[in-house]
């Protein structure tokens, strides 16, 4: 079975399908396409499976430009109303703001700790190889379990991280239930629970390294900053952009945390679109207005997205 | 890089590792310590670290005779019913994406089929779904049919999380197996799918059982999927969000509750942190 011949016979067949193949040829492509045949089969269950979900996506989208409302027999289709109604609301843009607030504060803050902690562990230090698999435990909990743990941690009446701050002289914090320090305090759980995804992926750039290159650098005299800022930065700058990409599509996402916290509140302090989309389609039921929400925050992410992986692009091409 | 560190410099390394061993650590074992603790000693301040611990709080979740009677008050809560659901549907899923996803991603890294790097693409795609978006229009499907909280239909729309996952990391694994092996069985004339049987699925064993930890991870982490689309049939985490009740809060109740979550995840690292670490940053890492 030489594979590498059958691509260049499907390549054939398709750019030039009306030469007659010789013999030899068809004979093969026979025999390919028994093959293929088995092959289609294996994917096709799983293909399936996710057309499925395409198909709702898209069905998603239509609903949007719908007036569906839970339980109404008559559906129409109202073109971009639903989205007309959203932009003229003060709540929409809030939400906005809130999304793109909470995503572009936890993705900098994260790769910024995610760098040092890191650079921490890869210096090989006894403890650190030690204790190396403890960076994966927040990663490793349910984001709900995490958004719970801390809501009872910052509770601020006995909440244990008020007791910490107070022998520390710093009077009761309000944390999640003040509308000033609730978006603070839901970016500080986002942090401790996604710095190690940068950790470890920025770990692993840093292990790519060669260290003749470090080597070369001490020798032409370059000093621990100089090196790391110089050599080393740019070297794993294309980790930190991909681990961003990933960070940034999970955060404008993020719903489990945000949820199990504060629920959008207190008032709308961090009412995010995909919380906001919640309460709309489910408990006030505009399922329509829902998605139409969802849509835009689906836009957000993948306009996010494209800009950050061209960034990407263009470093790791001057990287390399 | 092991370089030669002045004992002072690589004493305050190991002193940073270990703040930050503590600050990753510190909310667990607090959690930890609050399941252990009765109602009145968690409402005490300053916040008490040595206390005579109890198993009281997880009795309260479990014991289904007592219905949630505590010594302080009763609160309803059944927390066996949602673990079993967990459970259930989190094994179900990685079963149904390892029958679908394997199959494919052998596909994708060793048969030549039209389109395959779009298809490929079109998976990895799904990591970035916007689950609400496709939930919205599920909910009204899933009445229409009948499959509104039901076992079937939560592992089935649990596979837009583990199926693209499985169908990625299997191929990854596959690609790592030297293509010789295979090609010489085939040479000595053995089938296709004996070959696959026989020789390529024993040298994929330990990488499919991390992946499969991954994806059960994934699938017991979920939580909008079951709170919208299932009641009875919802996941421990939907369950966990009840038992924060507004008004009277029973923390060392709910607690106890984190700990059952969170016990499952740890056992997980203990068993395949390699292949977790691999997992959880697959498509930035190969």
């Amino acid at each position: 079975m030489d594979l590498r011949g059958t691509e260049a016979i499907v390549t054939l067949q398709s750019s030039a399908g009306q030469l007659a193949p010789s013999k030899n040829e068809q004979v093969q492509s026979a025999e390919q396409h028994a093959l293929d045949w088995w092959s289609l089969a294996a994917i096709a269950p799983a293909i399936i499976i996710l057309l499925g979900f395409l198909f709702l996506f898209f069905y998603g989208v239509f609903q949007s430009l719908t007036d569906l409302k839970f339980g109404r027999p008559l559906v129409r289709f109202i073109g971009f109303t639903n989205y007309e109604v959203a932009i003229k609301t003060q709540d929409f843009w809030n939400s906005v703001r809130a999304t793109m607030a909470y995503a572009c504060s936890a993705v900098l803050a994260e790769a910024f700790c995610g760098l040092a902690l890191a650079k921490l562990f890869a210096s090989g230090v006894f403890l650190a190889r030690l204790m190396r698999p403890v960076i994966l435990l927040p990663l490793v909990l349910p984001p709900m379990s995490v958004a719970l743990m801390w809501t009872t941690m910052m509770d601020p009446q006995n909440g244990i991280l008020n007791y910490l701050l107070s022998l520390v002289g710093i009077g009761r914090f309000a944390w999640i239930s003040d509308a000033s320090t609730a978006m603070f305090s839901l970016v500080l759980i986002d942090i401790w629970t996604y710095t190690p995804f940068f950790a470890l992926i920025i770990f692993a750039g840093l292990q790519g390294i060669n260290d003749e290159v470090r080597e070369a650098a001490r020798v032409n005299g370059a000093k621990g900053w100089a090196t790391f800022l110089h050599i080393e930065l740019p070297l794993i700058a294309p980790y930190i952009l991909i681990a961003a990409v990933f960070r940034l599509i999970e955060s404008l996402n993020q719903f489990d945390i945000i949820f199990g916290t504060t629920q959008g509140g207190p008032g709308d302090s961090t009412s995010v679109l995909s919380v906001r989309a919640y309460i709309t389609a489910f408990q006030n039921l505009a399922f329509g207005r829902g998605a139409a929400l969802m849509v835009v925050n689906w836009l957000i992410v993948l306009i996010g997205t494209l800009a950050l992986v061209k960034l990407w692009r263009s470093v790791r091409q001057r990287v390399s | 890089m092991r370089l030669n560190r002045s004992t002072p410099a690589s004493v305050l390394l190991n002193l940073l590792v270990l703040a930050c061993t503590l600050i990753l650590t510190f909310p667990l074992v607090w959690i930890v310590m609050m399941s252990l603790k009765q109602q009145p000693e968690v409402m005490t301040w300053p916040p008490r670290f040595i206390f005579k611990p109890t198993l009281e709080n997880f009795r309260v979740l479990f014991d289904a005779a007592q219905a949630g009677a505590t010594s302080y008050g009763t609160i309803k809560v059944d927390f066996l019913t949602p673990v079993t659901n967990s459970l259930v549907i989190s094994l179900g899923a990685v079963l149904v994406s390892l029958i679908a996803g394997v199959p494919a991603g052998y596909v994708l890294a060793r048969r030549d089929i039209p389109m395959k790097e779009d298809i490929a693409f079109f998976m990895l795609g799904f990591r970035f779904a916007p689950a609400l978006l496709v939930v919205i229009p599920l909910f009204s499907v899933f009445q229409t049919v009948g499959l509104y909280d039901t076992y079937f239909g939560m592992i089935w729309v649990y596979q837009v999380v583990t199926l693209p996952m499985i169908i990625w990391l299997s191929r990854s694994y596959i690609e790592d197996i030297p293509k010789d092996i295979e090609e010489a069985a085939a040479m000595d004339g053995a089938k296709p799918f004996r070959v696959v049987w026989y020789i390529v699925l024993p040298l994929l064993k330990p990488g499919l059982i991390g992946a499969s930890l991954l994806i059960f991870l994934l699938a017991w982490h979920n939580f909008a999927l079951g709170l919208i689309l299932s009641s009875t049939k919802a996941p421990v985490t939907v369950a966990l969000l009840k038992l924060l009740n507004p008004g009277v809060q029973f923390y060392p109740v709910m607690a106890a509750g984190l700990v059952v979550t969170m016990i499952v995840p740890v056992v997980l690292i203990i068993l395949g942190q390699r292949h977790l670490e691999r997992g959880l940053t697959f498509g930035a890492v190969k």
